[in-house]
């Protein structure tokens, strides 16, 4: 059996500072980990898949006005003139940039999906285990970022078995 | 000079097509690799640049490298892949199929200024 190294909350720090300093570096400081999380109404989760030596998800949630101002940073637009889409689209990039840098700390060979946009309601990741998550405060909002895994949930039902 | 940007993310089209029009580039844009081919079939001239994300619907941007080596008319494109793949396999992969550089998102404007100059697209030292 392989002894895995599988990222940590610390690594999740590091990969979020560095997306959030090179991709929506504003004059805002984003503080990762540094603040209690709150109740976070999410509103959106975006995620992206992960399928190979890994199997498991990346998943970015924030309310919806944390998801309007990604969008308005990255379109350099004023929140109140995008739209649903746009709103969708920036969050969707976002996980897809830190979902692929998380990737290149996970088992290889594997491939990571396109990202997935849903209601937060609606974003259930059934069969997965939580390894580790960390939390961003940027612009007054707070973003959770957690890697998931399904093949952990496997080998915890093969112990339970 | 032209560039094209090919990815799926409209907002990440808008940032790439906003950095490369700080460099005077007029700049096309596709959302996947099928559609950069239509693009560029229709256009008056051969960009110099194409900058490829990987993971896009349809034709991603491996594939799309692929076809665009097919082309002798867009032999002196520079293919330029930016994506979030960043498995030493899948770099190898796209170089051997024909990609000249290969730019990890994040990137900072410097780091992508630094790779365009090294290809002779953009002067030595425009950002002193």
């Amino acid at each position: 059996m392989t002894d895995e190294v599988l990222p940590t909350s610390d690594d999740l720090d590091n990969i979020a500072e560095q997306v959030w300093s090179a991709f929506l570096a504003d004059g805002h400081e984003a503080v990762v980990d540094g603040a209690e999380p709150v109740d976070l109404d999410a509103d959106l989760a975006a995620s992206v898949a992960i399928v190979g030596a890994f199997d498991g998800h990346v998943v970015v949630t924030s309310s919806r006005d944390g998801s309007r101002e990604v969008a308005s940073a990255l379109f350099e637009m004023s929140a109140d003139e995008l739209s649903a889409d746009e709103v969708g689209d920036a969050l969707g990039e976002l996980a897809n940039v830190l979902g692929g840098n998380v990737k290149s700390m996970l088992p290889a060979p594997s491939t990571m999906s396109l990202p997935r946009i849903a209601s937060a309601a609606h974003g259930h990741w059934p069969g997965t285990v939580e390894l580790c998550r960390t939390v961003v405060a940027w612009r007054g909002n707070q973003f959770i970022l957690i890697l998931l895994s399904s093949r952990q949930q496997d080998r915890l039902e093969r112990v339970v078995a | 000079m032209l560039g094209i940007v090919i990815d799926d993310s409209k907002a990440m089209r808008k940032i790439l097509r906003k950095f490369l029009e700080g460099l005077d580039f007029s700049v096309l844009e596709a959302g996947n690799g099928r559609e950069a081919l239509e693009v560029l079939d229709s256009a008056d001239s051969v960009p110099e640049l194409a900058l490829i994300d990987w993971n896009m619907p349809e034709m991603n941007g491996l594939e799309f490298v692929v076809e665009a080596r097919k082309r002798p008319e867009w032999r002196n494109m520079t293919l330029v892949m930016v994506t979030t793949e960043s498995e030493h396999s899948q770099i190898v992969r796209a170089l051997a199929s024909g990609a000249h550089e290969y730019v990890i998102k994040p990137f900072t404007k410097d780091g992508m200024i630094d790779k365009l100059a090294l290809l002779g697209l953009v002067p030595v030292g425009v950002l002193s």
